[in-house]
């Protein structure tokens, strides 16, 4: 007689982070957050860990302040938490709306920051706003503390740079004054859903001339990129970058890299990103009027 | 493990797999008012209360809810009266397979969702196949108000 | 008899437990010592099955027993399994014909282990050339997907039909059809497809079978027609009748998934061959891809007028996808009642209506909410507006030309007295016309805004149905503890609301307080013969037979328990009509399509429960919206690939368009209550409704569903759409705004 293949786990909680890089060290150890992304493949039978290493009950991962010109947002901060926090709706919109845009009010609830990015599913929200905010993730690990930007985090179709004893324990956003941002998901069917394509972009504007523009597309690719060319509309005058915008929607259509399923044809979703790409950008820039 | 929690105000302890979910063990207690649905945390019928969140108890662990305080259906009428009346009164339901999950969403709400595209929104998880949402949306919107003391518009 | 008070309009009976989760579904029914069922499915679509390894499985630790087709054969012989047509073994015997079909089943202490070991069992085919497609399955040189499929019980087909013809339905004549549109002013001939769907109920199904002391054995589930089911499964496993006995729980959802036999049955013959209570409850995922999903359908459609719009003749030839066994449907015809009354709304001078269901090698297709009648409706009435537009006549005159009205003699030869067409039409181009009220949805006045910059259309259709008069069924009332009447019932209640129709009927009748009658549903051991939930004939039934029971009742004294039997009504049936506008917004540059909203009139008689009534209409319309934009079990190459609630996604409250409903009241009814079927209704209409409505706002034509923003910007954009091209005819829906007015409330700005 054998047992069967989801038999027990041991559930192990630790009070540091150290604590709980030394749990993540044993064979078949996961980490666990909010537990909806772990929780899903266990229940589905994709997982079958022997050790659970939560990491809900570590002050540090918790944290979420504001300083040194960044907001430090600690691993285990719930999508609820940041899409409803003050200074994350008006310094970094973007983020606010991706965050209050996964899943739904349950997966909100308990989803951490952390634990979507270590996720890496090309189909989720925070990752092209984070690359858009340029933010920088903190990661602790056998070997010490480093710190990825998202596109060196997130390296692949669900495939990260860490390794099995390592976590995620921050995400720092500068904060710059005067930057803008915006998210915009695109979901033709159910809101609920995820987006068929996503784009996040960020611009400094002054006197109606932007500079340090950042784009970055989500849903289109093995993951959420960024688009260099963003950097042409830099500089051009107030109200006189409708060509460059144009290009760069293209640009971003040319980069993407996106597979046919459900949510459209890949190229349904070059059309969409160049699209939603220009509506982004404009948003940001103020284009439409809408002053983000 | 050992599961140590309170589930609707009272202590519960259970030896559990560390990988079950908290609805197989609410379920496996006798606890069968929380539905088992998608499975995969889309559908909401599962919905209960981990210290004050609504959570899909299909996706939780069980090892998560260490020390928690766990509020499922069962204890609707006790926590949150004003919601369970409303579903009542409204007939916020048709085959009441959703229903507990609706129930506890409501009693997840804020003071913030006030009128009726918070409450759509809020409650975009949580699936009904039989009503249109019409009246689901009107007894969320009336448990609201009686939250709020206001008296219940008709 | 009559009412003796008025009728009372309380709670619903079953609104309390509902709402403290106290109701006990049948998967909250505890069994002493049950074993858990899993059972291991096909994973692919054909394939003669070679062997079937279970010993992994059968070392796990909890593992009772792995049972196969064999095992289950020795026991109980090979009889085959079925509503009506009995060609489905309850475990694939030498062959698979279905990816999700049931091979064997691992029974086992807990429904992990159990669900653990049948992912270990191994299973070796030999695979066959699928056959994927309904309409190439009807080819001569096809792949039999049954050899002799006119040989099985129950069977409608016979050897001269095309190789795997599941069911066949033939009305009209087809020379006058043909005739009459060979003089037409106008003539439009047009294909069009909608997907397979699923049911989208919320309660996975469950079984519970348990061997019964003197023998026979108990079934307790989720059983829409738990007499039928009895009857079925009694005749597969060779027991009498009354050894089988069938309990019903409140049913999680329904809209006609629920009536399955196969695998409750499958449930019974485990419990009896292990001699132990079994307990065979299905996953979700399970039950989107394994048990009775929504027809596909291509439906041509040739219709024709005269110089002015008056329709002449109307010609249906649809082609169903069936799946791997028609075992699932109920009907004696094992077609669509939907496609039987297809050409009911308008007067025509002739019309031919042909629906044939093929055999294929995917998940079985039985019964979604008013069979056949959204596919039918979808290419009927989009065929209308099509035709209006080469007519040069506005969709509304088209219809108005032409729907029944009182006296009118229908395209199959009857007569109704009563024919509301035009007055449900009026009714709802008038609320279309209205600004939106308060109480349209919620107390808040929640509308759908329009973005600015997007393409506005309005569309209409409409959908005739008739209620027949009352069906058999059955009731018992007997005396309760103190003082309180304890009526019991043969049937669950779906939600629809039945029981409190009972409760609160039952008191008028008695002139008694609702709040002493107690509603039970009882086991087929406890009544007499009733066919089950479905067909919106609940309400119409259950009134008739109250009223009856009720006298019956008051004759005898009220002291002993009565037990009524109704036969069926021979009255004539009623008319009702459903008529639907639809207000779209097209984001030209994406082809998303907003349906900002959705007006409703329905053709009413009798209200008993209003808010319950307002739930059945809303409740359709949503699931007509999400047929018409969302739905989509995604078959292809014989998989279903929408296999959970992720992927194959139901509208949600904030996805749902603006909905209003305007009862057109006064009708004549069926029964002493005088009502008219609801459930039904308003599912049907909508898809054309909106299909319609993105007809004139984009000026193309959309003849496949669901209505995604890719086939629209296809449509719009050319180029790259190999889809484009065949489905975005040529014909625009330009005049179509003149009568159904081009303003759809007001405009509102950026979402």
């Amino acid at each position: 007689m054998t047992d069967p293949p989801s038999g027990e786990a041991a559930f192990l909680v630790p009070g540091t982070v150290e604590a709980a890089v030394e749990a993540l060290g044993a064979a078949g150890a996961v980490a666990v957050a909010g537990g909806t992304s772990i929780g899903l493949l266990v229940g589905q039978g994709l997982l079958a860990p022997s050790v659970l290493v939560w990491l809900g009950r570590i002050p540090e991962l918790s944290v979420l302040e504001e300083g040194d010109g960044q907001m430090s947002i600690g691993a285990t901060t719930t999508l609820a938490t940041l899409a409803a926090h003050p200074r994350v709706r008006t310094a970094v919109p973007a983020l606010a709306d991706a965050a209050a845009s996964v899943g739904n009010t349950r997966v909100r609830a308990v989803a951490t920051i952390g634990g979507a990015l270590g996720h890496a599913d090309p189909r989720q929200d925070l990752p092209p706003a984070l690359l858009a905010l340029d933010a920088r993730v903190e990661v602790a690990g056998g070997r010490g503390r480093r710190h990825l930007a998202i596109d060196e985090l997130i390296d692949g179709f669900m495939s990260t740079d860490l390794g099995p004893d390592e976590v995620i324990t921050a995400v720092r956003v500068p904060l710059v004054d005067g930057r803008r941002s915006c998210y915009l998901r695109f979901t033709p069917g159910s809101a609920d859903d995820y987006p068929t394509v996503a784009v996040a972009a960020t611009a400094e504007v002054a006197d109606g001339v932007p500079t340090a523009v950042r784009l970055a597309i989500g849903g289109a690719g093995p993951a959420a990129y960024l688009v260099p060319e963003a950097e042409q509309v830099e500089g051009a005058p107030e109200g006189r970058w409708a060509a460059e915008v144009a290009e760069v929607a293209e640009a971003a259509a040319r980069r993407a890299d996106p597979v046919d399923d459900r949510l459209g044809s890949a190229a349904y979703k070059r059309r969409m990103v160049a699209v939603w790409a220009r509506r982004a950008l404009e948003r940001c820039l103020g284009a439409d009027g809408v002053q983000p | 493990m050992k599961l140590h929690a309170r589930v609707n105000g009272s202590p519960f302890v259970a030896e559990v797999p560390a990988t079950s979910s908290l609805l197989e063990v609410l379920r496996g207690a006798g606890l069968t008012g929380t539905k088992e649905g998608c499975r995969i945390g889309v559908c909401g019928v599962c919905t209960v209360l981990v210290d004050d969140r609504p959570v899909s108890s299909c996706l939780y662990l069980a090892g998560c809810a260490s020390e928690a305080d766990i509020w499922t259906v069962e204890g609707m009428a006790e926590r949150a009266p004003s919601v369970v009346d409303a579903f009542v009164e409204c007939e916020g339901m048709q085959c009441g397979i959703c229903t507990p999950g609706q129930i506890v969403a409501v009693a997840s709400m804020g003071p913030d969702v006030r009128d009726e595209n918070g409450v759509r929104r809020y409650l975009s998880g949580n699936l009904c196949r039989c009503t249109g949402y019409g009246t689901i949306v009107d007894a969320a919107l009336d448990a609201q108000a009686r939250r709020r003391g206001e008296v219940a518009p008709t | 008899m009559t009412l003796a008070w008025p009728r009372v309009v309380g709670p619903r009976v079953d609104a309390r437990d509902k709402a403290t989760g106290a109701t006990r579904y049948s998967a909250d029914v505890e069994s002493e010592g049950a074993l858990h069922a899993a059972v291991v499915r096909s994973t692919v679509p054909h394939a003669e099955v070679l062997a079937v390894d279970a010993s992994a499985a059968l070392a796990i630790r909890g593992v009772t027993a792995v049972v196969t087709a064999r095992d289950l054969e020795r026991r109980f012989g090979d009889e085959l399994c079925g509503r009506r047509v009995r060609d489905m073994p309850l475990l694939a015997r030498d062959k698979v014909r279905f990816p999700g079909e049931g091979i064997a089943v691992v029974l086992a202490t807990t429904r992990r282990v159990a669900e653990d070991a049948a992912a270990l069992v191994v299973v070796e085919y030999r695979e066959l050339p699928p056959v994927l497609d309904a309409l190439g399955a009807l080819e001569p040189d096809a792949p039999r997907v049954h050899e002799s499929p006119w040989r099985y019980d129950g069977a409608v087909v016979d050897p001269s039909d095309p190789p795997n013809l599941q069911s066949g339905l033939v009305e009209g004549d087809l020379v006058a059809v043909d005739e009459v549109l060979g003089r037409a002013a106008h003539v439009v001939t047009r294909t069009y497809r909608t997907p397979s769907g699923y049911q989208g109920y919320l309660e996975p199904q469950c079984w519970t079978a348990s061997p019964r002391p003197g023998g026979g054995v108990a079934l307790l589930g989720t059983a829409k027609a738990p007499y039928r089911l009895r009857e079925q499964t009694a005749k597969t496993l060779g027991l009498a009748l009354d050894a089988v006995e069938v309990e019903p729980a409140p049913l999680g959802g329904d809209f006609g998934g629920k009536g399955g036999v196969v695998d409750p049955t499958l449930c019974a013959a485990l419990a009896l061959w292990a001699n132990r209570p079994v307990r065979l409850a299905l996953r979700a995922g399970e039950d989107m891809t394994a048990t009775d999903a929504r027809h596909p359908s291509v439906v041509e459609v040739r219709v024709g007028c005269d110089a002015d719009g008056t329709l002449l003749a109307l010609r249906v030839d649809a082609v169903f996808d069936g799946g791997a066994y028609a075992a699932v449907k109920p009907i004696p015809s094992a077609n669509l009642h939907g496609m039987a009354e297809c050409a009911l709304g308008y007067r025509l001078e002739a019309f031919f209506v042909r629906s044939r269901i093929a055999y294929t090698t995917t998940v079985p297709k039985g019964h979604m909410r008013a069979p056949g009648a959204p596919q039918a409706v979808f290419a009927i009435e989009s065929a209308l507006d099509e035709l209006a537009s080469a007519a040069g006549v506005s969709p509304v005159v088209l219809r108005r030309r032409s729907v029944l009205a009182g006296g009118d003699r229908d395209a199959y030869g009857h007569v109704w007295d009563e024919a509301r067409g035009t007055e449900t039409l009026d009714a709802a181009l008038a609320a279309g016309d209205a600004a939106p009220r308060p109480k349209d949805r919620g107390r808040s006045g929640w509308r759908r805004p329009a973005p600015s910059g997007w393409r506005r259309g309005r569309g209409v259709a409409l959908y005739a149905r008739p209620t027949a008069p009352p069906a058999t069924t059955s009731l018992r009332l007997a005396p309760g503890d103190d003082g309180r009447l304890v009526v019991e019932l043969p049937f669950p209640e779906t939600g629809t609301g039945s029981h409190s129709v009972v409760r609160e009927e039952l008191a008028a009748s008695l002139g008694v307080d609702p709040e002493r009658v107690e509603v039970r549903q009882v086991s087929t051991a406890s009544l007499p013969y009733d066919p089950g939930v479905g067909a919106s004939r609940v309400t119409v039934g259950l009134t008739a037979a109250v009223r009856q029971l009720a006298g019956r009742w008051s004759e005898s004294g009220g002291t002993e328990a009565v037990t009524i039997e109704t036969g069926s009504g021979t009255e004539p049936p009623a008319l009702s009509f459903c008529a639907q506008v639809a207000d779209v917004a097209v984001d030209p540059e994406t082809g998303q399509v907003l349906v900002l909203g959705v007006v409703t009139a329905a053709d009413v008689a009798s209200v008993l429960r209003p808010r319950s009534h307002r739930m059945q209409i809303d409740g359709g319309a949503v699931m007509g919206y999400g047929f018409a934009c969302l739905e989509d079990l995604l078959e292809g190459d014989g998989q279903v690939w929408a296999t959970n609630l992720a992927e194959f996604r139901l509208p949600t409250a904030q996805d749902v368009p603006s909905l209003r409903t305007v009862l057109v009241e006064g009708g004549r009814g069926v029964g002493p209550a005088n009502v008219k079927a609801v459930g039904e209704l308003s599912n049907v209409p909508t898809a054309a409704a909106i299909a319609n409505a993105v007809a004139e706002a984009t000026g193309r034509r959309f003849r496949q569903l669901p209505l995604t923003a890719e086939r629209v910007f296809w449509a719009l954009h050319g180029e790259a759409g190999e889809e484009a091209g065949e489905e975005a005819g040529e014909e625009a829906g330009e005049e179509a705004g003149e009568e159904a007015g081009e303003e759809a409330g007001e405009e509102e700005g950026p979402a």
